[in-house]
């Protein structure tokens, strides 16, 4: 009988996630090799935060995670999702493929993790009122930001945090109790959240919130595998990755549209802009993360490093 | 093994199982691990407590002790009483006063309390012995309490409610609203059949219990207040950007024992100790079930049942109002033997895909799904709602209860079929006060 | 039909019941007072942040760990007042020796998914004390704290149920609560 792989993501199948894993579970499929790939697409089999430990325990074979979920466990994980760090997705695949990259992986294999197919999504912000471009602009609101870097430097920008669910937003952002958010491009848009904004920032030339988000398997199960699976497994990584990073770049550009359709007005981010927030993150995430993790300053160096 | 097949074992298993005595949660747990040993290996034991842990991880379910905790503080003074002579005396004029005024307070105790038992018992222990003191027939006494209390997971708070925006991701706040003119509709059909049923039965004397003065009425109004006060205090912190409905729970819930004890008197830590401990009972009863259940659903989707199930109703060429009649006595068969949270966690992630492929939308089906719910509290086997009545009056008999409840019950088949005609019903307010829903 | 109902287990003279009854009201009490300080917190947060308009981060967390903790450490406490819903449909129509074998019947199998429930969450308490695992969010307080309600909650319940079933074997107590027909 064939090999069966369970991969488990939070997303619905309609999302670019989904698709990547959809590649390939197909292309394993169609190489022949006895390997089937059964997706549990919205959190079916586990809810998207309690995902990693089962993959590294081997209960669960693959996923498609925000790495920095994990960041609990494995400090470094954070620096994948931390201000400023990643310029755009270009930069961000070059990221994929450097000696930072390979640092991070060396962690995930401490998990008995490895990564399938690299891939980052970047975000943005709106404002229930005002447009947000530069740290002055949410000084005394209050914000919800996606991961726990944004946290640490909006509120040193002297935002107030309130922490809730990404599905939480439309409703908190309807009622007042935020002025404010922070998340990916893709969940603006699904979340629907044009229609409770006066002002959206895209990820544009310059964007600070870029989350790598790969395609993880337990590395063990991968090893277990014969060679000719192996083989079909890395060859449709490889189509999977190409088509994520075009996808991704897509994204940014679609919220931008579904915004401006909506009427919602749209603010870019300008070179000084972002400087100033990459300034304020270097006081306050990037500091955070070198005092509470082993060999954070080599890290954080690495990836500096990624030209 | 055909995953269809499978499902049908698991149904078959978990019947048998939960009929032999043991607790639903338990019988839940015992049902999933088995199926898990044989059909994903032993190891699978391993993740059931990560996964139980998982399924309570949730803020959202914080709600459901605090909106509990407001009707047992509630409950436990004698502000139900207050709030029933209130209504006593200001409906006097209207026919068939007593009756009417006892629905009237449970539809207002229901806006105070989320769950069905806690607003049955507090009107019920003034109710009942009223209504039969002043010669009502011990039915319709106990059934009108017993249906009237249901309607504490209809009028929002409701913990089915947040159970179900849990289950299925849709907005707490839009599935509250949606409960507010169903729930009025409820009122109105049980009060027109009470009418009609004291009216019929000859004894017309009841038709004008009393009559009060316009003194004796302004008189008790301040006793009234501190609901009222409540009930805005909580509508305005939940739609008027003061927290999120689960958050507001717990303003409720302090508000609720403050007035309780402030206004009512509740210093006693002994009464106070009272309520804590039911509110704590009924809630961790249904957080484990909640979890547990959650270990059910992940057997059952890690089985590939839920998915296949889904699948295969899709392909089902039949009427979408035919599958929802199939789906309605699906659910009534569930609630005559398993609490409404227990159907609603077990039954959310194979209908929804269904419901939402029909074209239903899932708000809409929330309210439907909720008074379906409420039909079984007060059916046997497991019926909360007889229990709480047997506990307050225990010589009426469990016949009487049920054949006093029976056209209740016709009354909720009513608004059932009501809202299959007008969707608008549940539908309207929602949208009107938080726009079109996602 | 028991259920809700007053009932509350028997524990007679025999001192491990009553030992057991004990820790398991105490766990009852400790629950109510979780619940009680989720409520104060979330009230907390409410007024920091729209009051004081100031930063809310570790509130949401401890609210969830708390209710999470109240629920498992008050197992024990609601087996004991016997809150945990059943269908009693087949024990109440079976006669009485039919029913004492139902009951040790239930009474064990309980026992045994309670206890597996105990073990693999106390190997999951460990696997995350042993790693330092924290939760990733700027408050990260370390899981195993957490993590401990599971394998003290579970253990409660299982002892409660041990009792229940020492209870109705040496006669304290009858199966399910029934009274006899
Ligand atoms: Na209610
Ligand atoms: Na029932």
């Amino acid at each position: 009988a064939a090999t069966e792989l369970r991969l488990s993501h939070q997303w619905s199948d309609k999302d670019v996630r989904h698709q990547v894993a959809k590649i390939v579970a197909d292309e394993v499929a169609a190489a022949g090799v006895d390997l089937e790939i059964k997706i549990f697409p919205t959190q079916s089999l586990f809810k998207a935060r309690e995902q990693y430990t089962p993959l590294s325990r081997g209960q669960l074979d693959m996923t498609v995670l925000p790495l920095s979920y994990a960041g609990g466990q494995q400090p470094a994980y954070n620096l994948t999702l931390m201000p400023g760090l990643v310029k755009n997705h270009d930069h961000a695949a070059r990221m994929n493929d450097s000696p930072f990259m390979e640092a991070i992986e060396a962690k995930m294999a401490e998990d008995d993790v490895m990564v399938l197919v690299h891939g980052y999504l970047a975000g943005g912000f709106a404002g229930k009122d005002d447009c947000i471009t530069a740290p002055e602009d949410v000084a005394g609101k209050q914000m919800r930001a996606a991961g726990k870097a944004f946290e640490q430097m909006l509120a040193g920008a002297g935002a107030s945090i309130a922490s809730m669910a990404s599905s939480e937003i439309y409703n908190a952002m309807q009622t007042g109790v935020l002025d404010a958010a922070n998340t990916s491009s893709s969940s603006f848009v699904s979340y629907r959240i044009y229609e409770q904004v006066a002002c959206y920032t895209p990820a544009g030339e310059y964007a600070l919130w870029f989350m790598y988000q790969p395609l993880i398997m337990n590395k063990s199960t991968f090893e277990g595998l014969s060679e000719e699976q192996q083989a079909a497994l890395m060859a449709a990584a490889e189509k999977a990755q190409a088509y994520y990073l075009e996808e991704a770049k897509k994204e940014d550009a679609e919220s931008r549209r579904v915004f401006e359709e909506a009427g919602v007005e749209i603010a870019d981010m300008t070179e000084a802009e972002f400087n100033a927030w990459r300034d304020l993150a270097k006081e306050t995430s990037y500091k955070a993360f070198v005092a509470e993790t082993p060999d954070g300053q080599a890290l954080l160096d690495l990836a500096l490093a990624v030209d | 093994m055909d995953p269809l097949l499978l499902g049908g074992l698991v149904a078959l298993a978990t019947i048998l199982v939960l009929f032999s005595g043991v607790s639903v949660a338990v019988g839940l747990l015992i049902v999933s691990a088995g199926f898990l040993i044989v059909f994903d290996g032993m190891r699978s034991l391993e993740l059931m407590p990560e996964i139980f842990f998982g399924k309570l991880d949730n803020f959202a379910l914080l709600s459901i002790p605090m909106f509990i905790i407001m009707g047992a503080s509630i409950a436990s003074t004698r502000a139900g009483a207050d709030l029933y002579e209130a209504l006593e005396r200001w409906l006097t004029r209207v026919p068939g006063g007593l009756v009417v005024s006892n629905l009237g307070a449970c539809a207002l105790f229901a806006a105070m309390s989320g769950s069905s038992p806690a607003t049955c018992a507090a009107i019920g222990k003034m109710g009942i012995p009223e209504m039969r003191k002043r010669g009502y027939p011990d039915g319709v006494a106990a059934g009108s309490i017993a249906a009237g209390g249901t309607l504490g997971i209809l009028i929002p708070p409701s913990v089915t409610m947040i159970v179900y925006g849990i289950a299925t991701e849709t907005s707490i706040g839009r599935l509250f609203l949606a409960g507010v003119i169903p729930g009025l509709l409820l009122v109105a059909l049980f009060m027109a059949w009470s009418l009609y049923s004291t009216w019929r039965s000859g004894n017309t004397a009841l038709l004008s219990a009393g009559s009060y003065s316009w003194r004796e009425r302004v008189e008790i109004l301040p006793r009234v207040l501190p609901f009222l006060a409540i009930i805005l205090g909580v509508l305005y912190a939940m739609y008027g950007g003061v927290a999120t409905p689960s958050e507001t729970a717990a303003v409720g819930a302090l508000l609720c024992l403050l007035i309780a004890m402030v206004i009512y008197r509740l210093w006693n830590p002994r009464d106070i100790w009272v309520v804590l401990r039911d509110s704590t009972k009924e809630s961790v009863m249904i957080l484990f079930i909640i979890a547990a259940a959650g270990v059910f659903s992940y057997m059952l989707s890690s089985l590939f049942i839920t998915q296949s199930i889904a699948e295969w109703i899709g392909t089902l060429d039949v009427n979408r109002w035919v599958l929802m009649g199939a789906i309605n006595v699906f659910l009534l068969i569930a609630g005559f033997f398993l609490p409404p949270v227990a159907v609603i966690l077990m039954a959310a992630p194979i209908l929804l895909p269904i419901i939402t492929t029909a074209g239903f939308d899932p708000i809409w089906f929330a309210v439907v799904l909720t008074i379906n719910m409420e039909i079984g509290l007060i059916s046997p086997p497991v019926g909360l709602n007889l229990y709480v009545i047997n506990g307050i009056a225990p010589d009426i008999s469990l016949r009487t209860i049920l054949t006093g409840s029976l056209p209740f019950v016709a009354c909720m088949v009513l608004a059932i079929v009501l809202l299959c005609l007008f969707p608008g019903l549940a539908t309207w307010l929602p949208n009107a006060v938080m726009g079109p829903g996602l | 039909m028991t259920v809700q109902s007053a009932a509350v287990a028997h524990a007679g003279k025999n001192l491990f019941l009553r030992a057991v009854a004990a820790v398991s009201t105490l766990a009852g009490w400790c629950s109510a007072a979780m619940i009680v300080t989720a409520v104060a917190i979330t009230c907390q947060m409410i007024f920091v942040r729209f009051v004081l308009n100031g930063s809310t981060v570790w509130q949401t967390e401890a609210v969830v760990y708390l209710m999470i903790a109240a629920t498992l450490i008050g197992l024990p406490y609601v087996q004991r007042l016997r809150g945990h819903v059943n269908v009693d449909l087949v024990p109440l129509w079976l006669g009485r020796r039919a029913r004492m074998g139902l009951a040790v019947v239930t009474l064990s199998v309980s026992i045994l998914i309670v206890a597996v429930m105990f073990w693999y969450g106390f190997e999951f308490w460990h696997f995350a004390w042993d790693r330092g695992w924290r939760s990733d969010t700027v408050w990260g307080p370390k899981l195993w704290i957490p993590y401990l309600a599971l394998p003290l909650g579970f253990g409660l319940l299982l002892l409660q149920l041990v009792a229940d079933l020492v209870a109705i074997l040496i006669g304290a107590d009858r199966p399910f609560g029934l009274e006899d027909a």
